[in-house]
């Protein structure tokens, strides 16, 4: 199996003593992330993240299922992530490196765990019938920094999507194909978003975030913290590394605060952007207006 | 489960009858496995683990040392975290079915198992003199025996405790404690108190988060939380909890160096120069 | 709704060799090509270059489906790749699906047990353009077309890229794939029809895929029905030019 590249000791070097001088390769500031751009698909629930070289896809689909018999009333919900080769030769087909499973999990705690899409509200029929909604995460090109991308790309696919419109007579369920009723969005009840932080330096006295891939590789250690705009933190993930200072660590925080209020601003304003693309005619206010009725 | 939380404000006593700062009982052992290079078994309160660490030795991978984490081991069931030019650490969890109430069998391929294994990987890592062994693997391997909160932290502790066993260099026992808040994680509630050292019930009901540090200084090593909340908290959780590591790291340098005492006693080690430091 | 002009777009992804974007009748594909690299032991071949290829849906995982596609896509790929010439290596092909057209009027079901021709065309050519990228040595370039054979009462007509409701209603699918020599490469066919409308099938996918090199000007006529081959032509040659101007 072939090996990322490593990078070599002079560019180790360079790197190490630009920061120093309080500069990165890339001319960008210690707290500034690359140009994003986030697009949503023509079909609902397709979101596609464009952060520097990195490009992350997430499409979200649902179906009618049977929920889990411990939980009649919770509609189903799970985020896949597989990491092809498409990303870096190092990844292989079916065999999770760590770095696959320990996204899946940020991503399973900030989103899932955090109770961002209201569960109980997928249950059509409890215990029989329940929405089974699946967010597919697609690495399309790998350049640092995959664990914020990712994350944003799954909550705005999920903010982006329309499930089917159902209706309950008595006993029978009916679920409107889009010809027939416009679908209707998810319950969705907070956004969170991660923000990573990378620590160089032999004390992890210096702090960098949305690293690329080379940088990345540099890092010393790393901190991962999700938190949605009212300042709720859903998820802090410091695996080892080098120690670093328990301020700068609060330090990290509060510009992750700061960081994740900029992004859902972005997003709200892509979303709305979005929107008003497809109501194109005052289309959908018309079909709305009618079923308010 | 519910649990009725509302009762700490009155008398400001735990569910266990514990104050706010308060550990749990901290039990330890070392050098438990006669046949291991380092072993060690820890209780903290009813979590119980066990740890036996193998090695340095040679590395089994082939394609050698030195690659990126994330490398090719993760496909097997142990975690490993490289440090440049150093030796690999290799940690394995296992999880006894009987470890918890509801007898579900973790495997060892599950996800979350994974993550904890790459996080005692990955302190580890940062912590102990790995250059020293190049081409070499460290294999920890953690079995938990009962679980009542604070696991994460539970098999770090206990994996210091087995590695200085073992004799592997290290900067300063790298050691972990939980700390919770009171408080919702919506609630401007200020009033909340921060709590020490949670249990299991305790876990279920309240915002918690894991901190590791190296000995007793503020140099965070692992920072886990996975419940909701204002990050506000988070300092005063983190202060909280960099307090108990220092307790603990205090528990563990007196477990090492009683069992230390009692093997110059039964003159298993002579009482010789090296031996400078007091063993009263 | 969903354009039936072809889009491309090529060597776009970071660390891949090489990649390429197509979008036509509805489908968009992301495919990447690493190679030659390194083959797995068990899996090398002492005078050939193996060829692996990886189809992945935009929801679920893969499944039959995508597995058998990718057999279809190895055995057309090895075809006109240059496999002699790297021995004990690995060309491996990525094809990400990322958008496939959508039926309106039918809710669908995540594992579909629907038919796996319409796309083959589309990631032939996604492949195609990866390898291209990737400057992997072919024998020849390869383009492919899907064809409905729709029974209008009695008389059958013959749909190009027909829409997801056309295939529904179709009572044969047929996907051919001709090299740039305008030899049939692969030829996949599913459903009820005379050896007549197969010919018939063949010759419109000729037509198609192969347009005789004469009417390359006259071409423009044909409508909307894209030329394939000089679609391929021409990206790469727009790619190249690009390439070589100089900022």
């Amino acid at each position: 199996m072939p090996r990322e590249a490593e990078p070599s000791l002079n560019e180790k070097a360079f790197f190490l003593q630009a920061l120093q001088d309080g500069h990165r390769l890339d001319g960008r500031k210690f707290e500034q992330f690359r140009q994003l751009d986030l697009q949503f698909g023509d079909q609902y629930g397709v979101a596609d993240v464009t952060l520097g070289k990195t490009r992350v896809l997430a499409k979200v689909s649902a179906e009618v299922t049977v929920p889990y018999p411990d939980r009649p009333f919770d509609g189903i919900f799970t985020i896949t992530t597989e990491l092809s080769p498409m990303a870096s030769p190092a990844f292989e087909v079916n065999r999770p490196t760590e770095q696959e499973v320990l996204l899946s999990r940020l991503l399973e705690k900030t989103v899932r765990r955090s109770n961002a899409l209201d569960t109980e509200s997928l249950c059509l029929i409890a215990g029989q019938k329940v929405w089974s909604i699946r967010v597919d995460l697609h690495v399309l090109s790998h350049d640092g920094n995959l664990m914020d991308a990712s994350c944003l790309a799954v909550v705005a696919a999920l903010r982006h999507f329309r499930k089917p419109d159902t209706s309950m007579e008595g006993e029978t369920l009916t679920i409107y194909t889009p010809a027939e009723r416009e679908p209707v969005p998810l319950s969705w009840l907070h956004t969170p978003l991660c923000i990573t932080f990378s620590f160089y330096g032999d004390e992890g006295e210096m702090t960098l975030v949305d690293t690329t891939l080379l940088e990345e590789q540099l890092k010393v250690s790393s901190c991962t913290i999700s938190l949605n705009k009212h300042g709720e933190i859903c998820q802090v993930a410091k695996l080892g590394g080098t120690p670093v200072d328990a301020v700068s660590l609060v330090q990290c925080a509060s510009i992750a605060l700061q960081k994740v209020k900029e992004l859902s601003t972005l997003l709200d304003q892509k979303l709305a952007e979005d929107s008003k693309r497809r109501n194109k005619g005052g289309l959908l206010a018309e079909l709305s207006a009618e079923n308010a009725r | 489960m519910p649990l009725d939380t509302s009762t700490y404000n009155l008398a400001l006593l735990r569910v266990d009858g514990r104050r706010w700062n308060d550990l749990r009982r901290l039990h330890g052992q070392i050098r438990t496995q006669a046949a291991a290079d380092g072993s060690s078994y820890l209780e903290m309160g009813n979590t119980k683990v066990m740890c036996v660490v193998t090695g340095p030795s040679e590395s089994a991978r082939r394609g050698g040392a030195g690659g990126g984490a994330g490398g090719p081991a993760a496909s097997s069931s142990s975690s490993t975290a490289t440090t440049p030019n150093g030796a690999e650490i290799a940690v394995t969890i296992v999880t006894g079915g009987f470890s918890t109430v509801d007898r579900k069998k973790r495997s060892r391929t599950d996800k979350r198992v994974q993550e904890l294994q790459a996080g005692v990987a990955k302190a580890l890592a940062g912590a102990l003199h790995a250059h020293l062994y190049p081409r070499s693997t460290i294999a920890v391997s953690l079995h938990v025996l009962s679980q009542d909160g604070s696991l994460l932290a539970c098999l770090v502790n206990a994996s210091t405790l087995a590695l200085v066993d073992a004799g592997v260099p290290m900067t300063d026992y790298l050691v972990a404690c939980t700390a919770g808040s009171t408080s919702g994680h919506g609630a401007g509630d200020e009033g909340a108190d921060p709590l020490l050292d949670l249990n299991g019930q305790e876990e279920q009901e309240l915002p918690f988060l894991t901190l590791g540090t190296l000995g007793a200084t503020d140099r965070v090593a692992l920072l886990v939380c996975e419940s909701r909340v204002q990050v506000g908290r988070l300092e005063g959780m983190m202060a909280v909890a960099a307090d108990g590591c220092g307790h603990i790291r205090a528990a563990l340098d007196r477990i090492v160096r009683d069992k230390g005492a009692q093997m110059v006693r039964e003159g298993a080690i002579a009482k010789g120069e090296s031996i400078g430091m007091d063993l009263d | 709704m969903a354009s039936h002009d072809p889009e491309a777009r090529l060597s776009h992804l970071q660390s891949a060799d090489g990649s390429a974007t197509f979008s036509h009748a509805g489908y968009t594909v992301v495919g990447a090509v690493n190679g030659p690299i390194e083959v797995q032991r068990r899996d090398e071949l002492p005078e050939e270059a193996v060829v692996d290829v990886i189809v992945r849906p935009a929801a679920g995982v893969g499944g039959t489906r995508e597995r058998h596609l990718e057999s279809l896509l190895q055995s057309t790929l090895r075809q006109i790749i240059l496999i002699n010439n790297f021995p004990r290596t690995l060309i491996q092909v990525t094809l990400q699906v990322t958008v496939s057209p959508e039926n309106e009027y039918v809710n669908a079901k995540l594992s579909q047990a629907a038919t796996n021709l319409p796309i083959l065309p589309t990631l032939i050519q996604t492949a195609l353009l990866a390898l291209l990228s990737a400057a992997i040595p072919l024998t020849a370039t390869v383009t492919a077309a899907v064809l409905a054979i729709v029974a209008d009462d009695g008389a059958s007509t013959i749909i190009v890229d027909p829409t997801a409701r056309e295939i529904q209603v179709s009572r044969s699918l047929h996907v051919f794939a001709f090299t740039s020599r305008d030899e049939l490469l692969l030829n996949e066919s599913e459903g009820e029809f005379t050896m007549q409308e197969w010919d018939n099938a063949f010759a419109t996918a000729q037509r198609q895929c192969c347009p005789a090199p004469t009417s390359d000007d006259v071409d423009m006529e044909g409508g909307s029905q894209a030329d394939l081959k000089n679609f391929t032509r021409s990206t790469l040659e727009t790619k190249t030019a690009s390439d070589l101007y100089w900022k």
